[in-house]
């Protein structure tokens, strides 16, 4: 089954076509890389599937579903979470609240307006066990801005999976944070359920060859190479534009 | 997982005498010492609250979704405005009436400014709703209907009555009435405040991008703010209109919503009772300033402003909550 499908999808931002024509599909469980130099327009297609841009032509199909002109937050009612290239957490308030937050987001009960939050007690406890397992639980009453930026990554990729998404977008998770921090991140995402589908944008190589079973290559806004990551590899098209960062391909295909 | 709950929840015991010593003044002091008072305090008081339950409503708005509205007098005035025409037009001062349509006129009024207003934030916002208030302000200036001949505004108001042939409200009575009202409307705000409604508020305050991704209809969460927020302020106008006997498009205009914005402001938007301490404050050094120098009061508001931003910026409710948790904790312990 399809998790995710896109048809001929463009934007334009006031000319420069941020993403041109791009077409590909996801099975269910796939982890899939995208990958590209800076400006492909990575970032931008995430908006496009995320709903925070709304496409100039194509379309968007999620489980079979159009969702092409769903705000937002219907699409993470239906399944879809997203980590930020930059941290979105809300850095003024504490780990807690934002994990409660969280995971009211996707409850029925998220209108309600005569009940304590913290009367939630399943939310709560739940919110607790997230905690512990991220290991900030002895953090909670810190604001996110008073953790590291590893920490920080480590709580979005976790509050993401939170929401028991279906599909899970994850934006550079490897940005700003140490090897260590990468390792765990590549740790997270490989236990994850395999009925779980992944896209994950990024530059770190370990990340990209260590996790995708696919990799689409992105270059101003088109799609230049699809497939098996030793597909990715070999193609003459590729190569010629990581001319600059070619050790990168090269230490992949090393290891 | 009860116990963790309990562990986070828990206060050092010395506190509770504390609280219950306080909580015996603010009885004594807003439940029993007005009826001994002069009715001009007894009116100075009464202002006091109806100021208080405005700004406690208007910071739903301003504090926690953290949108700068300078237009929420337009609701106050509309509230106040109704019971002005029930009363001159059809000589109506039936609270069981007026109050219920003055409520309503606002929320209605509020339901259609929000959808407008709505479309910006930021300082966008700040200018849309107060283009929407000078809107209400030019109305009722030039239609006839809505002033009493030979003036601005609508004179003539009596306190409420309640249909119970032969007893009329007095003064003091009418003190008891905004203080169960306000008290009410206060409880009801920090219950909304406090449930994930009300902490999704603050959410999208801090990042409304992020929380349309977690799943928030972040535009409807703030319609909703919006619109309870200005419910609020209709009450408070109803009563106003009861307590100033005149009602005037001053009412409705920008200096009016000035008010609660200044007493949010100097009492502490991050907290649900600042406000009520920014309404204290502001309308007490009013009342000291129009005895000994009327003129200078913008000055002297000036100067609180001022006073406020330098020594106390997260406003002095958030000051005084601060020296209370010093005092109720003798170790110097604070815990959020
Ligand atoms: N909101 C926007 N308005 C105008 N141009 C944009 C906007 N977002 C992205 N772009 C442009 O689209 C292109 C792709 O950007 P982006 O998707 O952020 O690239 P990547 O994430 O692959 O580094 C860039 O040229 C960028 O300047
Ligand atoms: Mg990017």
């Amino acid at each position: 089954m399809e998790a995710l499908r896109v048809e001929d999808l463009s934007i334009n931002f006031g000319g420069v076509k941020a993403v041109n024509n791009v077409s590909f599909s996801v099975e269910v469980g796939k982890r899939l890389a995208i990958i590209g130099p800076n400006g492909a327009g990575k970032t931008t297609l995430f908006n496009l599937i995320n709903g925070q841009l709304s496409p100039t032509a194509g379309r968007i199909l999620f489980f079979d579903q159009d969702v092409t002109d769903l705000p937002t937050h219907r699409r993470a009612h239906l399944g879809q979470a997203r980590a930020f290239q930059l941290i979105s957490l809300l850095q003024n308030l504490t780990v807690l609240e934002n994990t409660l937050l969280t995971l009211h987001g996707t409850k029925p009960h998220r209108f309600k307006m005569f009940r304590q939050i913290r009367d939630f007690k399943e939310v709560f406890g739940q919110a607790v066990d997230e905690l512990k397992k991220v290991g900030l639980w002895e953090k909670r009453d810190e604001l996110v801005q008073n953790l590291s930026y590893g920490e920080q990554r480590r709580l979005e990729i976790y509050l993401g999976l939170c929401m028991q998404p279906k599909l899970l977008l994850l934006d550079e998770p490897s940005a700003g944070s140490t090897k260590e921090e990468c390792t765990d991140i590549i740790g997270i995402i490989k236990n994850l359920e395999s009925d779980i589908t992944v896209l994950i944008v990024d530059h770190d190589m370990d990340m990209v060859f260590g996790l995708a079973e696919r990799i689409i290559v992105l270059h101003y806004g088109e799609i230049i190479a699809d497939g098996t990551p030793e597909e990715v590899q070999t193609d003459q098209r590729v190569r010629e534009i990581y001319m600059g960062v070619e050790e990168c391909i090269d230490y992949a295909s090393d290891r | 997982m009860g116990a963790i709950d309990q562990e986070a929840l828990a206060r050092p015991r010395q506190e509770k005498w504390i609280s219950v010593v306080a909580y015996g003044i603010a009885v004594i002091v807003v439940g029993i010492l007005p009826a001994f008072l002069s009715s001009y305090i007894q009116g100075v008081i009464t202002r006091f609250l109806i100021f208080a339950l405005f700004s406690v409503g208007y910071n739903v708005v301003f504090g926690y979704l953290g949108l700068p509205s300078l237009g929420h007098a337009a609701y106050f005035g509309a509230g106040g405005y109704v019971i002005a025409v029930l009363k001159m037009h059809y000589d109506i001062d039936l609270f069981w009436v007026g109050a219920p349509l003055g409520i309503l006129m606002a929320t209605f009024i509020a339901a259609m400014f929000g959808i407008l207003a709505l479309r910006v934030s930021g300082i966008y916002f700040l200018l849309v709703t107060f283009a929407l208030g000078q809107l209400l302000y030019s109305v009722a200036w030039n239609v006839k209907w809505l002033n009493t001949p030979g003036m601005q505004g609508i004179a003539g108001l009596s306190l409420p009555s309640f249909g119970t042939g032969g007893w009329t409200l007095d003064p003091i009575s009418f003190y008891y009435l905004v203080l169960v009202i306000t008290v009410i409307c206060i409880y009801l705000i920090r219950k909304i405040a406090n449930s994930p409604f009300g902490h999704a508020l603050i959410g999208i305050r801090e990042g409304e991008g992020r929380m349309r991704t977690l799943g928030y209809n972040t535009w409807l969460y703030k319609y909703f703010a919006f619109v309870i927020s200005v419910i609020f302020s209709g009450v408070a106008g109803v009563l106003f209109g009861y307590y100033n006997y005149v009602i005037s498009p001053t009412h409705l205009g920008v200096g009016t919503s000035f008010l609660p914005m200044c007493m949010c402001i100097i009492g502490g938007t991050g907290t649900l009772l600042g406000p009520v301490i920014g309404a204290a404050l502001i309308i007490f050094v009013e009342l000291f300033a129009s005895i000994m120098t009327p003129e200078r009061w913008p000055l002297t508001l000036g100067g609180l402003f001022v006073l406020t931003i330098m020594f106390a910026r997260e406003g002095v409710g958030v000051y005084l909550a601060k020296l209370w948790n010093k005092m109720s904790h003798p170790y110097g312990s604070i815990k959020s």
